[in-house]
């Protein structure tokens, strides 16, 4: 069974990667094997779970159900991006502030879901919330608290410190 | 004289210490682990078949794939392998043994037949299919309901009628039909299976450790203690000594993963023999075929009760679905148990009898997952309460402080002869009816039901929830092999920081937080000052590890014992140097103090550096160096913890959908550790119990094809499907194990199962539909409640 290599060029997180990959390789594992980065996880490689979320040119996406080879040349966003050495993101800090993890398998999907809402929508009702968290699933904390921390990551990236969630 | 526990950080909201590294995305679950270059990666050949006798495996087109290092079939494995087999002794059960891969016959859909072993992942799925297995498929038995009538196909040659397991059990002079039982009920309730589905799937990376002869296994498990003896008792060979068993971050658990896997046998054999690295991800189809299902349950029960809605006998025959093969270590005993042994709860129920049963099917094997056989049998017990209210005209919430145990009834031995020291079983239902304003809700509903064109009930659960089991539980369960005990080493370092090893492991219960907040208090010290290592049996002492809900009773009670040692020794190194009594000294965040002698004082590292002869004190006559010490805790039969759910439901009759409105929680589970972090528990235990209630279940059909391994078609709970849950606490300590804590892992799910097909069954009382199964899908409901309009 002869497999097709092809030459796919990616920027993740700013820095371009570039590799001979096989055609049918995922994007999940070029970013988890190829660039290392191990922080975008995979739950059902089906499309389903979200854990594997990722930014393709800013929008999520689910990682699993794109080949590499298929987004050659765009710029994709992982949840290594957020945080600077010194600093969580904000939306980082308000996940540790509400609780709104636990084992964390699922989490780096939920931040970039909360990532590309909060850009478009810079003060969700609970209920836009929701809508948008749809696209992960959770099975340890019952959404309550990501619900919660979206709310207070929203607020405080407007700056506004009184705002509850 | 020893000192009282100081709770300094115990009951605080402490945030994770875990949060930090988690949200950067540098958590190392298992499939991030840096592997060598010549790692061979595993992939499994499933069977199709839910029941066959495999005429012949040809691999060769498989071997000649390039990147195909070998694979091996059922005979290749017996070679370096033994059967897996579950000791349970217990009369009425029937051992029985399943190879690690098939050999001569498959039992399920998903049993492995073959294993291929490849440069990469890809490559492996690639030879998977090219494995050409010839079958000859024979009948299938694949329901619980007629699996154990006379002529089903048998599942193992040695057990007849697929009955596994059975037990009878009557109190003392049981009685039938009491004279005061005037009225009587008989239901039976069906439960759907379902699973525990973490978002991470189940895997495991064998290393090599050329120094030692040994190898280091990587195992996303729950148990790494249980899961490295059977690595040493069930491969040939093997010295359980060689074999080091690390726990990386595990991607959720659930009980899940608390069972030992033929794949991870398969996976250590394998690296034994050949020295090299192997590695096995599993991806979720397989996950959803062959980790562990649960709760295919039947229950017929039969209750006597008198005009006051009081019951007088309770008789309950159960049968649960084992699966093909008892898992290890839990067997198939647990569930038909369990449920036998918890459906009296929190209730005055003297009177009793059941017959439980396990039954082999060509299905999937049964286990653990959280809240094992409660869900179900207070499904049952509760859905009794409610029938015998509406029976008698009597409101439900009546009906259970009616029968209920009363607080100067404690502490109170059941039943089946289970000891609940402490409860607040009275109050916990009076305060929940107030929170979620019962009485409102009751005296509007006729009014509100229907107002848009929706059916509105109100549901309850009340009940006890066993946590902390001890050793004679698992007796009591037939569970011979299972320790009970977990066990914890502290070692106060000669800088006077802190380390404590635990035997548990973590799935996301932030044992790295609560156990720093309960050693910190045992031993004095500053929590900034501890560090806690736990999931390497490479470092921590022997125990029985983190499934039904253990941690904070087993793992708390061992901190305690330990920390009391260490602390004592303190005590008297620190009377020495302040020239005191070591009656008189108070430890406390990182200082011993001379009791009410402000000033007079000196630091953990000062006490330390004595301790380890790093300074010219002197140790007091007869103590040893060092500032260590480990202890065990064996928790009593159980500890027995409790909670009421109420939740309000709106049932759609155009589509059958069922809305959670409000959905509130009082739980005790005696002290609290970290409020926040019982929170976190009891919210997603309710999301997977609104789960089971409305949307999961795994369907097999009659040939034993699951028709829903894909997370498209089993439905899990979304952001949207919950509602807001409030949540209280009441706090009664336990007085019969160690620190007052009880377990809470569980009690979130197993409240919330009934709580809402209770709501749901109230919803459509009028139309006179009876709810004795879940899920309660909208198909399903849409079905009652077109059969009981006539539409």
């Amino acid at each position: 069974m002869a497999r097709e290599r092809v030459e796919v060029s990616l920027t993740i997180n700013g820095r371009t990667y570039r590799d001979r990959v096989e055609s049918r390789l995922l994007l999940c594992d070029f970013i988890r094997h190829v660039a290392g980065l191990k922080g975008t996880h995979v739950g059902c490689e089906h499309g389903v779970c979200g854990a594997c979320t990722v930014l393709i040119d800013g929008r999520t996406a689910r990682s699993c159900l794109h080949f590499a080879a298929a987004v050659e040349g765009s710029a994709i966003t992982t949840v290594e991006s957020l945080a600077t050495e010194a600093a969580l993101h904000p939306i980082q800090q308000a996940f540790h502030e509400s609780h709104a993890l636990q084992c964390g398998y699922c989490t780096p999907g939920f931040l970039l879901t909360t990532v590309e809402l909060l850009g478009r929508n810079a003060a969700p009702t609970t209920e836009e919330i929701r809508q948008a968290l749809t696209n992960n699933m959770c099975r340890c904390t019952g959404y309550a608290n990501i619900v919660k921390a979206v709310g207070v990551a929203a607020a405080a990236m407007r700056g506004d410190g009184a705002a509850k969630a | 004289m020893t000192e009282a526990l100081h709770t300094g950080y115990i009951g605080r909201d402490i945030l994770r210490r875990e949060d930090s590294y988690l949200l950067r995305g540098q958590g190392k679950f298992v499939d991030d682990l840096p592997e060598p270059r010549d790692t061979i990666y595993l992939g499994f050949v499933m069977s199709p078949y839910a029941h066959a006798r495999i005429r012949s495996i040809d691999a060769s087109r498989a071997r000649a794939l390039d990147g195909v290092i070998d694979v091996l079939t059922g005979e290749d494995l017996a070679e370096l392998t033994d059967p897996i087999v579950t000791e349970i002794d217990f009369p009425g059960y029937i051992r029985h043994g399943r190879p690690v891969l098939a050999l001569g016959k498959v039992r399920f859909v998903g049993e492995q037949v073959a294993v291929v072993l490849a440069e990469d992942r890809y490559i492996a799925q690639d030879a998977v299919d090219l494995v050409e297995v010839e079958y000859e498929p024979l009948p299938v038995a694949a329901d619980l309901e007629t699996a154990h009538l006379d002529g089903a196909p048998q599942v193992h040659d040695h057990i007849p009628n697929n009955t596994i397991f059975s037990a009878r059990f009557e109190t003392k002079g049981f009685d039938p039909a009491p004279a005061a039982a005037t009225h009587s009920i008989r239901e039976r309730f069906r439960s759907g299976r379902v699973a525990g589905v973490p978002l991470e799937p189940r895997g495991c990376l064998a290393m090599p450790d050329h120094t030692a002869d040994a190898i280091v296994f990587y195992s996303s498990t729950q148990v790494p203690h249980i899961l490295r003896t059977a690595l040493g008792k069930h491969i040939k060979g093997a010295s359980e000594s060689k074999i080091r068993v690390i726990v990386p971050e595990v991607g959720g658990g659930f009980g899940t993963k608390a069972q030992i896997y033929t794949e991870e046998v398969v996976a250590a054999a394998l690296a034994l023999k050949l020295r090299r690295a192997v590695k096995w991800i599993q991806d979720r189809r397989e996950e959803l075929l062959t980790s562990i299902h649960a709760r295919d349950h039947l229950y017929e029960v039969e209750a006597g009760f008198d005009g006051q809605g009081v019951i007088h006998m309770l008789r309950v025959r159960l049968h649960t679905n084992a699966g093909a093969y008892s898992s290890l270590p839990f067997g198939c005993t647990l569930e038909p148990t369990g449920g036998a042994r918890m459906i009296v709860g929190p209730y005055r129920i003297r009177n009793y009898a059941y017959q439980a049963y396990a039954i082999a099917t060509h299905t999937c094997p049964s286990g653990a997952y959280r809240g094992v056989a409660q869900p179900t049998c207070f499904l049952t017990i509760e859905g009794v309460m409610d029938r015998i209210g509406r029976q008698l005209g009597i409101d439900p919430a009546e009906v259970r402080l009616r029968n209920m145990i009363q607080p100067e009834e404690m502490p109170w031995v059941n039943a089946v002869g289970v000891r609940y020291d402490t409860g607040s079983y009275v109050a916990s239902l009076k305060r929940a009816m107030e929170m979620i304003g019962y009485a409102g809700f009751r005296a509007r509903q006729p009014a509100d039901r229907l107002a848009d064109g929706k059916y509105r009930g109100i549901g309850i659960c009340s009940f006890t929830e066993i946590s902390g089991t001890g050793a004679p539980g698992w007796r009591a369960r037939g569970l011979i092999r299972m320790p009970g005990f977990d066990s914890a080493l502290i070692k106060i370092e000669p800088t006077g920081k802190v380390t404590a090893y635990i035997s548990h492991a973590n799935a996301g219960q932030a044992h790295y937080t609560t156990f720093a907040q309960v050693v910190a208090d045992a031993v004095g010290a500053d929590i900034a000052d501890v560090t806690i290592v736990e999931g390497d049996t490479g470092a921590t002492p022997y125990g029985t590890n983190t499934f039904a809900s253990r941690s904070a009773v087993t793992g708390g009670g061992a901190i305690l014992r330990a920390g009391r040692k260490v602390r004592e020794k303190m005590r008297r190194i620190a009377g020495q140097m302040l020239e005191a009594a070591a009656d008189d000294i108070e430890i406390r965040e990182g200082w011993a103090e001379v009791r009410g002698v402000p000033g007079m004082r000196v630091s953990l590292t000062q006490i330390a550096e004595t301790a380890y002869s790093m300074n010219n004190l002197g140790l007091p006559p007869g103590e040893d160096y060092g500032l260590e010490a480990s202890d065990f805790y064996d928790p009593p039969l159980a500890t027995m913890a409790n909670a009421v759910h109420i939740c309000t439901v709106a049932v759609d009759p155009e589509d059958g959908r069922v809305k959670v409105e409000n959905h509130v929680v009082v739980h005790d589970c005696g002290r609290v550790i970290n409020p926040v972090i019982v929170d976190g528990q009891v919210q997603g235990g309710a999301a997977q119990g609104l789960g089971e209630a409305l949307m999961e279940e795994l369907v097999y059909d009659r040939e034993g094809q699951l028709q829903n391994a894909n997370l498209l078609d089993y439905l899990l709970p979304t952001a949207l499907d919950m509602p807001d849950i409030r949540i209280e606490h009441i706090e009664s300590p336990t007085i019969d194990g160690e620190g007052g804590f009880k377990g809470v892992g569980e009690g979130g799910l197993i409240g919330a199962v009934p709580a809402i097909a209770n709501a749901v069954a109230d919803a459509l009382a009028p139309l006179g539909c009876n709810v004795n199964r879940i899920p309660l899908r909208p198909s399903y409901v849409l079905g009652l409640i077109r059969a009981a309009t006539g539409r």
